[in-house]
């Protein structure tokens, strides 16, 4: 792109973008910290990261696909909640609210222990067997109920987006004969989506951290993991402290990308 | 002007809640006419302009345009693709380079190749007097220099009727002429124009006929000359003395 040869020429753009965001030093101590821990006090230090290790893979997972399936749900959802069609504006505002009025580890109960009965129960009704036998998968589960509830609040993050772009855009776009969804899509989202991303960051961290929930409903992740050491050896205070700086460092590093991204399109911005 | 008018408003009412913009306007625009429009803001000369290609949707009456009535949604793009839009704001993509505003909707709405919509971009930038900026992003361009991507814009779906909504309002002075320029250029090439502005200049340069409105009406429509200098009307008198 051409813009960003002649924006490195400006000596804003250089300042702002290459100086090494100076809060990394947090991140750096953390993990100096966890290191220390785990070498000056390898039992149970070490031993607390071995344990939990394949618990951190769980949640990174569990994690990751959700937050993807929440980037592509919350954005059908908010094109719904913006659409002109009443019923479909109707429906996504009902699902929006219901998922945002109730709380998350509710949510995460009733898909993993209510869902499954009722699709039994439903199975007996109509004689079919593969309903009727139907057992939940806790890792799905899990994934679907982090899945539904932020992408209402991703929803209402796209939404605002798309509505901060000024109307003269999309009259612009209209007036060149495009039709509503060729302004959406070529005109409105490339912009709406710039607005969006260090909010959308944010809710990346968030749901990283609400991810330690999911340890109620049967899936081994890092919470969970850590619980199960914690019983097993008795030593709480070592146990939460290495879980807790663990959380600590991937929201920690999270939070630096997000802040990157924003400075970047801050710079870009016209 | 012997032939059918491009452009048939009749009898357009448009409300805003309880306020009147549009009061019943009926106006014949005939190819390759400049029609000026001027009168006092609230007049309702903008809102015209946007029904014309239903940027607002009238309550009554009705608008042909070469002979399509504004009614399905196919007749209103098809419309659409005929009448060229240039707004106070420019509302240029910020997103886009200039070229690439001159380009997307060719791509999108005319399914043209990008070879061959980049070929016709840069005759109309050239054409507008920008050649140089093709890279650039509309930030980082004058406001006189937007204006004339938005037309460059414009013109490159081919449309047969070009409407200006007050084009020079939010220009700096010395950056009015440049744009007045482009149109003026349009004019001559025998373009169709409808024009809400008050450049008085372009009015008597290029303007076929001009039209005073007020309080949603069409008060009184002259060759621009004439309407300046022998307005008929007390309420032409009135705006006038206040404009010149």
């Amino acid at each position: 792109m051409g813009v960003r040869k002649e924006l490195e020429k400006t000596p804003g753009y250089k300042a702002a973008n290459h100086r090494i965001d100076s809060w990394w030093w947090l991140v750096a101590l953390v993990i100096g910290i966890v290191v220390l821990l785990a070498t000056l006090q390898p039992d149970p230090y070490w031993r607390v990261i071995r344990f939990v290790s394949d618990g951190l893979l769980v949640t990174i997972g569990v994690t990751v696909t959700a937050f993807i399936l929440t980037l592509v749900f919350g954005l059908v959802i908010a094109l719904g909640r913006l659409a002109k069609h009443g019923f479909v504006r109707w429906f996504t505002t009902i699902y929006v609210e219901i998922a945002r009025g109730v709380p998350l580890l509710v949510q995460l109960l009733f898909w993993y222990f209510a869902f499954p009965s009722l699709i039994q129960a439903l199975g007996r009704l109509f004689r079919i067997d593969a309903m009727a036998h139907y057992l939940a998968n806790p890792f799905l589960m899990a994934i679907l109920g982090l899945t539904v509830c932020y992408s209402a609040y991703m929803s209402e993050i796209y939404r605002a987006g798309i509505q901060s772009i000024p109307k003269g855009q999309n009259e612009a776009a209209r007036s060149l004969g495009m039709t509503q969804n060729q302004a959406m899509r070529h005109i409105i989202l490339p912009q709406a989506f710039r607005v969006v991303l260090p909010p959308v960051g944010n809710e990346f961290i968030s749901l990283l951290k609400d991810s330690s929930l999911v340890s109620t409903v049967a899936v081994a992740d890092l919470t969970r993991r850590g619980r199960e050491f914690m019983a097993s050896t008795f030593l709480p205070v070592e146990t939460w402290i290495m879980v807790a700086l663990i959380y600590l460092i991937m929201t920690l590093i999270s939070a630096r990308i997000v802040a990157w991204i924003e400075r970047k399109t801050q710079t870009e911005e016209h | 002007m012997t032939s059918t008018p491009i452009i048939q408003i009749e009898n357009v009412c448009k409300n805003f809640g309880e306020t009147a913009a549009l009061n019943g306007v009926s106006l014949d625009v005939f190819p390759g006419e400049v029609v000026l429009v001027i009168g006092p803001s609230g007049s309702g000369k903008s809102t015209l302009l946007r029904c014309i290609n239903r940027l607002e949707i009238f309550d009554a009456g009705s608008i042909c345009v070469d002979n399509i009535p504004l009614t399905t949604a196919e007749n209103i793009n098809a419309v659409r693709t005929e009448v060229g839009m240039v707004f106070q704001s420019f509302n240029l993509f910020p997103h886009l380079s200039v070229l690439e505003n001159v380009t997307v909707a060719q791509k999108v709405v005319r399914k043209r190749t990008p070879q061959e919509a980049i070929d016709i971009a840069r005759g109309l930038l050239d054409k507008v007097g920008i050649p140089e900026k093709e890279n650039d992003f509309p930030g980082q361009l004058s406001g006189g220099q937007q204006q004339r991507v938005a037309i460059a814009r414009a013109l490159a779906m081919n449309p047969k009727i070009m409407l200006f909504d007050e084009p020079t309002s939010a220009l700096d002075p010395e950056m009015i002429q440049e744009v007045l320029d482009v149109m003026l250029q349009l004019a001559e090439e025998g373009m169709t124009m409808v024009v809400v502005s008050h450049e008085m200049g372009f009015a008597r340069a290029a303007a076929d006929r001009a039209v005073l409105m007020d309080e949603g009406l069409i008060v009184e429509e002259a060759v621009p000359d004439i309407l300046f200098s022998n307005p008929t009307q007390e309420r032409t008198k009135a705006f006038l003395s206040k404009i010149l």
